[in-house]
């Protein structure tokens, strides 16, 4: 594809202009006089992150493998290249055929992070596309669509998009692009269209639900005003991914990403109930892509990719019921082709240690483990299924055989923690230094030990979805608290920047209240809030003040309080209670008051723990 | 067997830097199915590599790559090769020949002496002189410095560049002053174009916009 020699002058003042370029290794070419809707595929981060992104892959390869469909990609252009198109009045384009985005059919974004929100403002308006809905409803502009893990709380944006689509994506977003396609071949006008979307399975429409709120600011009644829209939205599934396409074609970016690899997803969905995490609700139920399939499709892609670097895609690698044939098969033939095999997110027993051992050779990489809390009490509460017995001994069995760096992961803030978790954490990373000394001797080598906090955001869809977060302050003060403790021989401490935390998890739990303060956020400069260079607390701060009164609130701080610092009750009408995820509310009720009560559930593998999924699906598709 | 290719960089791919080439290279033979020869050691990498990095945004018109297969595919002769690479090449990378180097025993960066540089600069005000007064105002002078960025300590340290400009003429056509330049190119000596280009612009008070101009790489020169 030939571009504009004005372009050209604007690639030459930016850092990194391969972002900007496309034509990378099986980017696909169609013309599009040829096909009858044509979408964007923008993810709202820069291109590395983008690229990185194993589902944008799978939904490019799905809408383009249709004829009547042409799915390009759009990313968020750095600031650099921001200022110059806008001081150029260059709009945001396309990679495949540089087409300004207001000029396709559908402008589609993929809801990863909370923390993105801004850049989706951002993006529409470079592309010339105003913001808010209302805004677009005489003129002609594309379809704004959004899908993926936070579109199961898409209130936050609701008065953004025209439609999100909640679940799995394979299958909604093709019917979605081709009721398009049709409606535009009918002649119908936007409503009518709406209506037809309405329709599909896990696609939400906002504009045909009206809330009101009570005296209290919590919401007290959700009104539906379109027949064709649902009392609940229920989240689209792929009941098999063994059938569903998967890319063998992938995108080769020319530049450096975060992850340039070939990536095979063996299984969706988790069994373990951690109650904290979102993906181990939302993603249920298991199901599994056969070793016969997982090794075609890894082989296929390495053949048309050229990649030196293989790696898995789950929530837990060695939780497929096949893995240890598996893992061993693609060993060999990784070996091969002088292809590197990684296996993230392994359980350590006797097994993964050999299959470790074996791929890292003598370049052995940091071993991680997340524990998550530091005590078993709190490990209990939070469901974590792991002991201190299985660290430990698998920590021994690492340093004999050679690793040097231990990675751990811990979340702090969870409910019912004290300052006895947080001693926890302390006390398992001297503990493993300990054992390095007791293997290597009195000086231990070069043994280090990474201890990585972050801060619990309460999600959405999770048994933990009332609780209060805990405050800047709270956090910071334990973080203090863990820097003093930590203060180790061996041991870094890590921890995450507290605002950022803090906004997430009002975004995660907003209602459409909390779009007016994206929005004003957005008009006084913040993007790319996930990027501790780019992330301005204060401009938030702000920005919570300015939309206090107009929301009914009678401050910025109340507003926040409400959002965040309060523990909801069980009969308050949640903004994501119109979704259906499968797993039913009194399952997140049930497993909440376990938790209050350090009860643990065991792996559902080991008997069905009643969440409620199969009422609408089969659990364990093509487990063994 | 050893090969050596000739290829050009053209269109927008010249937004990818010397290290995103070489990747690309490799993986465009893995694509092919061509066997690479690899280095022995922990961290094994193919033998392959170019005669002359090119800068970020330079179009290449004849550059070269050498590489060692593993597999012999003397039966199939190298235009065997060529045309599964061609194939799969990305837009942009032109492969022009291919000859077998069985006798080379030094790399063909070691080889690299000079390389010959279009150069396009887009003028803010029409130049007065004509390509004959440029040319003896700017090598008439007894030094041209140019400050230099140093390889690892980043000071700018002044240097002469005058004696690694073997050949050069100047056209101005325009708006836009063209420059054909002969420059030391290798690991002996080498001199960028960039610093010949902040030279010209002082020599001439140029007013120009950097981003505007447009450097070619047209021939690289080997030793013997």
């Amino acid at each position: 594809m030939a571009i504009d020699k004005d372009l050209e002058t604007i690639l030459r003042r930016v850092e990194k202009p391969a972002r900007y370029i496309g034509g990378e290794v099986n980017m696909v070419r169609k013309n599009p006089d040829d096909v009858s809707v044509r979408i964007g595929f923008a993810f709202p981060d820069t291109y590395e992150i983008g690229m990185s992104y194993m589902g944008m892959q799978i939904l490019y390869n799905i809408l383009n493998k249709n004829e009547k469909i042409y799915c390009e990609r759009v990313f968020a252009p750095a600031s650099d290249m921001e200022e110059i198109m806008r001081a150029k009045g260059r709009k945001l384009y396309t990679l495949e055929t540089f087409t300004p985005v207001d000029k396709l059919d559908i402008l589609g974004f993929t809801l990863q992070y909370e923390m993105s929100y801004t850049n989706i403002l951002n993006m529409m308006d470079l592309g010339g596309i105003p913001v808010r809905r209302d805004d677009r409803i005489s003129g002609n502009y594309p379809l704004i669509i959004a899908g993926g893990p936070c579109a199961f709380n898409p209130e936050p944006l609701a008065d953004f998009a025209d439609a999100f689509l909640i679940g799995d994506g394979e299958e909604t977003l093709e019917k979605v692009c081709i009721a398009f396609a049709d409606a535009k071949a009918d002649c119908l006008d936007r409503t009518s269209l709406l209506e037809k979307l309405a329709l599909i399975d896990g696609v939400y429409i906002p504009e045909f639900y009206e809330i009101e709120y009570g005296e209290n600011h919590e919401i007290s009644k959700v009104n539906r005003i379109n027949d064709s829209a649902p009392e609940t939205v229920t989240r689209a599934i792929v009941k098999d991914i063994e059938k569903t396409e998967f890319p063998v074609k992938n995108l080769v970016p020319f530049i450096d990403v975060v992850h340039d690899r070939a990536v095979v997803e063996t299984f969706r969905g988790c069994t373990r109930g951690c109650r904290f995490c979102q993906a181990g609700m939302i993603y249920r139920p298991v199901r599994e892509r056969t070793p016969e399939t997982i090794e075609k499709l890894a082989m296929e892609q390495l053949d048309n990719t050229g990649h030196e670097e293989l790696s898995l895609l789950s929530l837990s690698t060695s939780d497929h019921s096949q893995f240890e044939p598996m893992a061993t098969g693609l060993m060999g033939l990784c070996k091969g082709r002088n292809v590197s095999l990684s296996l993230p997110s392994l359980r350590l027993d006797s097994f993964s240690f050999k299959v470790l051992d074996e791929i890292q050779g003598y370049r052995k990489s940091g071993l991680t483990f997340a524990p998550e809390a530091g005590t078993q009490r709190l490990r209990d509460v939070i469901n974590k299924n792991i002991t201190e017995e299985d660290i430990f001994s698998a920590t021994r069995q690492a340093v004999e055989l050679g690793w040097e760096h231990i990675k751990l992961y811990f979340m702090i803030g969870l409910p019912t923690e004290t300052y006895d978790d947080l001693d926890g954490i302390a006390d398992i990373a001297r503990k493993i230094m300990d054992i390095n000394y007791d293997v290597r001797g009195r000086k231990g080598g070069r043994f280090r030990v990474t201890v990585s906090v972050s801060n619990f955001v309460p999600k959405p869809h999770t048994p933990f979805q009332w609780e209060p977060q805990n405050t800047a302050e709270e956090f910071v003060e334990k973080h203090n608290y863990l820097s003093t403790k930590l203060r180790i021989k061996g041991v870094t401490f890590n921890y995450h920047e507290t605002a950022t935390s803090n906004l997430e998890a009002v975004f995660a739990r907003g209602d459409r209240r909390c779009g007016r303060v994206l929005e004003e956020a957005w008009k006084s400069g913040c993007v790319f809030d996930g990027w501790t260079e780019h992330f301005k607390p204060e401009l938030w701060a702000q920005a919570f003040e300015n939309c206090a009164a107009e929301l009914g609130f009678s401050s910025g701080s109340e507003m926040e309080h409400f959002y965040n610092y309060r523990e909801r009750s069980r009969e308050e009408i949640l903004p994501w209670d119109m979704f259906n995820p499968f797993v039913e509310k009194s399952y997140f009720v049930s497993e909440r008051n376990k938790a209050l009560k350090c009860e643990t559930t065991p792996d559902c593998r080991e008997g069905c723990t009643g969440c409620g999924v199969n009422k609408y699906t089969n659990c364990f598709v093509n487990c063994k | 067997m050893k090969y050596i290719i000739c290829f050009k960089k053209t269109g927008v791919i010249c937004y990818t830097s010397h290290l995103d080439i070489l990747k690309i290279f490799k993986r465009s033979f893995k694509r092919a199915g061509i066997k690479l020869a690899y280095s022995q050691g922990f961290n094994p990498h193919p033998k392959m590599g170019f005669a002359q990095p090119l800068s970020l945004g330079y179009k290449g018109y004849d550059e070269y790559i050498e590489f060692e297969t593993a597999a012999d595919y003397q039966d199939k002769g190298p235009e065997a090769i060529l045309e599964a690479l061609r194939a799969i090449m990305p837009e942009g990378i032109t492969l022009v020949s291919i000859k077998e180097a069985p006798e080379m025993k030094k790399t063909l960066a070691s080889m690299t002496e000079a390389a010959e540089y279009e150069i396009r600069i887009r003028l803010g005000l029409p130049l007065q002189e004509n390509a004959r007064e440029l040319w003896k105002a700017y090598m008439g002078q007894e030094t041209i410095m140019a400050l230099k960025k140093q390889k690892k300590k980043k000071d700018l340290v002044l240097v002469d560049i005058k004696p690694k400009i073997r050949e050069i003429t100047f056209n101005p056509k325009g708006d836009v002053l063209v420059i054909n330049a002969v420059l030391d190119a290798g690991s002996d000596s080498n001199l960028s174009p960039e610093l010949l280009i902040d030279t010209v612009i002082e020599t001439f008070g140029i007013e120009c916009d950097r981003a505007e101009t447009e450097v070619s790489r047209i021939k690289l020169q080997f030793k013997g």
